[in-house]
């Protein structure tokens, strides 16, 4: 079964996608920062992970950057949930390794969607 | 030794010859008088009187003698009484003859008048005789030798003073010719030495003179390096032209002199700049002491800074410590005893904790105030360790530093100032977009949560909902995205005014921005029944923002189609015109009441009818396109009647 590593400090927000990610039939682990969902990727090698850029101590772009640094989680599909638009954080996110970024306020619907292209895509 | 070549030497010596020459021409003359004269005198007072009175002893005793015989013979006593008047004259001529001879003639003149007196003796005896007698005839006989040897000696007299006249005459004309021939020589002597003296001083002063004012027609002619020559020529000129060598080299000094002050003034004025140039008092500072050092020339530069100027510190030095011990001196001494335009060199009057630092140091010292307008900001000190007291150039291009540093100083003041002003403003400016963006970014997360649950009742991941319900949560999720619209606008908004848009400038494709708009535009306009029609030039760039343009095209044309109703038209026009862009964005909509077109750009502000007719809206979107347009250097205009329509203008320069 495909896991996906979702990370987000708000709960609401993380139950959410959870929800959603669950529903498409996907397993998910949920963490509320950065550091866990490092130590999570390391642990249960999920086969996606969507990160909140903006989290207490690592950020999501951190949080990628290191797990592009390590072979070991390097081919782990990332996407980024960012509150801003401005076009520093979408390139920050990108040169940081992120395959797609969805902007706050998202439809769950469209995420579960990218997220399942992605997944194809990595498949095929 | 050298020659003496003097033109007065050789000048004193021609006329030295001239006049010896004219001098003995003169004695020659003379001497020749004398000579004539005294040639002269012996004919006229000797020779010739001797003569007259020789002749006049031979007529008187003729005269007697033929007195005497005729008497004898015919005894006429007329004829004695003529020969007594003879022997009366005799008497007379005879002394007078025998007073004037003497040298040569006495003995002649002796014997002629011993003969005389001897037939003197015979004719009284003679005439005592019986006239007509034969006594008086043997008489007659008798006397005739007697007279014969007186005229013998007469004669011979008269001959030898004829000789000797002829001798003196001959000798007073030879005189002459030699005389004539003497002066003539000397003469034609002195003129030749007198010419050839002239001559040859012209040539030895004209040559000379003529090839030095060469020289001083070169050196007027800019040859500056022209020298003239002191090995050639006489003494004199040799002297003016060595005299016209130092006058070049003095003027040589004078303009080397002359050339380092302007050089100088250069490297102050260069200095001056590169002090102006710093936007630190501390750089400015740093750059006048090491350029004083080394533009003035100074083994030491101190400034002291007048307190509570500025907050570089109190004392600044080119180097930290000065054998004199003068430094240490000066820095206990404060500079407010100095007033604007200032100053004092070492030995001027002055405080005591300045002379006293200075009291016994025997290099020069200079101090020149530093004002930044009538405001005393410091003093700059220049000290040598030794040498000789600060020239006027020298006083005056410290002046110069001193001020070019004031004024630095000065500027440097206010553009610190000016620098926490701004950082000031931009601080608050960061605070404001930062604050801008942790809010829409707070209220983001919370609008996302509302968002997404709203999306999960609504596809019914919770249950199945009734019409009631539905309807409530679609109200929820309607004003969810109003909200969302609103905090994306303010955002913008914020960030155009912030400034943080304007950096992207390069070529827009505004055919393809307007088909990217209308792409995005017409599922709307679809579901509305709106026809969108399309005006623009076949090719149209501009050098603009690329993002901010869309947006303008994005909000005008969502703004169109949302006012719109069913059934009407969009048209977006885009063309050239001269070196502007004409874009407008025509609707057949509802249009904006005359009142409110005024205040159509102002944030928050929704026209009446919009807000009657419940059509949803921030009241940003004109107030973004209108500050886009702003930013642009552009213009924008809104015509609009209610009911019938509004198009919106908007005219941007081509770059």
């Amino acid at each position: 079964m495909t896991v996906v590593l979702v990370a987000d400090d708000d709960a609401d927000i993380r139950d959410l996608v959870a929800f959603k990610l669950e529903q498409a039939g996907l397993e998910v682990v949920s963490v509320e920062d950065g550091q866990a969902a490092l130590e999570q990727a390391r642990l249960r090698r999920p086969t996606l992970a969507v990160l909140d850029v903006s989290m207490p101590g690592l950020s999501g772009i951190d949080v990628c950057r290191m797990l592009r640094a390590d072979p070991a989680t390097a081919g782990i599909l990332v996407i980024m949930l960012t509150a801003r638009v401005q076009e520093q954080d979408v390139e920050g996110g990108f040169s940081a390794g992120a395959d797609d970024y969805v902007t706050k306020p998202f439809s769950p619907r469209e995420l579960v969607s990218r997220i399942q292209a992605l997944l194809t895509r990595a498949r095929a | 030794m050298p020659r003496n070549r003097s033109v007065g030497h050789l000048l004193t010596r021609a006329f030295g010859a001239v006049v010896g020459l004219i001098v003995a021409t003169g004695g020659a003359e003379a001497t020749a008088l004398t000579l004539q004269h005294r040639v002269v005198k012996q004919l006229s007072e000797y020779v010739q009187p001797l003569e007259l009175a020789n002749a006049e002893l031979r007529t008187t005793l003729g005269d007697a003698q033929r007195g005497l015989r005729g008497y004898l013979l015919t005894g006429d006593g007329q004829l004695l009484d003529s020969y007594y008047a003879a022997r009366t004259a005799y008497e007379q001529s005879g002394r007078e003859l025998s007073d004037l001879a003497h040298s040569d003639e006495r003995v002649s003149v002796d014997e002629q008048l011993d003969r005389a007196d001897e037939w003197w003796r015979l004719a009284e005896q003679q005439r005592l005789a019986p006239p007509r007698s034969a006594a008086a005839a043997a008489y007659v006989n008798q006397g005739k030798p007697l007279f014969q040897a007186f005229q013998a000696e007469n004669e011979k007299l008269d001959a030898s003073l004829a000789t000797r006249a002829a001798d003196l005459q001959r000798r007073s004309s030879r005189l002459s010719e030699v005389t004539v021939a003497v002066v003539v020589a000397l003469t034609v002597l002195a003129a030749v030495v007198a010419l050839g003296a002239a001559g040859l001083t012209a040539r030895r002063i004209t040559r000379p003179l003529a090839r030095v004012g060469a020289v001083i027609g070169r050196r007027r002619a800019g040859e500056l390096e022209a020298r003239a020559d002191p090995e050639r020529g006489p003494t004199e000129i040799r002297a003016v032209a060595l005299a016209i060598n130092e006058m070049a080299e003095e003027h040589e000094r004078i303009r080397r002199a002359e050339d380092d002050i302007a050089r100088l003034r250069g490297e102050v004025r260069a200095l001056g700049y590169r002090i102006r140039a710093h936007l630190k008092v501390e750089d400015a500072v740093r750059e006048a002491i090491e350029g004083a050092a080394a533009t003035v020339g100074a083994d030491h530069v101190l400034l002291r800074l007048a307190p509570g100027q500025t907050d570089v510190p109190a004392v600044v030095s080119l180097r930290d410590e000065h054998a004199g011990g003068v430094l240490a001196g000066l820095t206990e001494s404060d500079v407010t005893w100095l007033r604007t335009g200032d100053v004092w060199t070492s030995g001027d009057p002055g405080p005591a904790a300045e002379t006293g630092a200075l009291a016994a140091f025997p290099g020069p010292v200079l101090t020149v105030a530093v004002s930044g307008g009538e405001e005393l900001l410091g003093a700059l000190t220049l000290i040598r360790d030794a040498g000789a007291a600060w020239n006027p150039v020298e006083v005056r291009l410290t002046e110069v530093i001193a001020n070019d540093l004031g004024r630095a100083v000065h500027l440097a003041r206010l553009y610190e100032r000016e620098q926490q002003l701004v950082a000031r403003l931009r601080d608050l400016d960061t605070a404001k977009t930062d604050f801008m963006s942790t809010v829409s970014h707070e209220l983001r997360t919370p609008l996302t949560s509302i968002a997404g649950y709203v999306e999960l009742l609504l596809d019914a991941e919770a249950g199945e909902l009734d019409p009631p319900q539905r309807k409530m949560l679609d109200v929820i999720a309607r004003n969810t995205r109003r909200l969302r619209e609103l905090i994306e606008d303010m955002l913008t908004l914020s960030k155009i005014e912030s400034g943080s848009f304007r950096t992207a400038r390069s070529p827009v494709d505004l055919v393809a921005l307007t088909d990217h708009a209308l792409a995005a535009v017409a599922p709307a306009a679809a579901k509305a029944g709106v026809t969108l029609c399309r005006e623009v030039d076949a090719a149209l760039e501009l050098t603009a923002d690329n993002e901010q343009l869309d947006r303008v095209l994005m909000n005008l044309l969502s703004n169109a189609v949302k006012f719109t109703p069913s059934g009407g038209t969009v048209t977006v026009s885009a063309r050239r015109e001269g070196d502007e862009v004409h874009l407008a964005v025509a609707d057949t909509g509802m249009g904006i009441p005359p009142t409110e077109q005024q205040q159509l750009f102002a944030r928050f502000f929704r026209a009446s009818n919009a807000i009657h007719q419940a059509i949803p809206g921030t009241g940003l979107g004109l107030a973004i396109v209108r500050t886009i347009v702003d930013n642009h250097h552009g213009r924008i205009a809104v015509d609009s009647a209610e009911g019938e329509g509004t198009t919106v203008r908007i005219e941007l320069p081509l770059r």
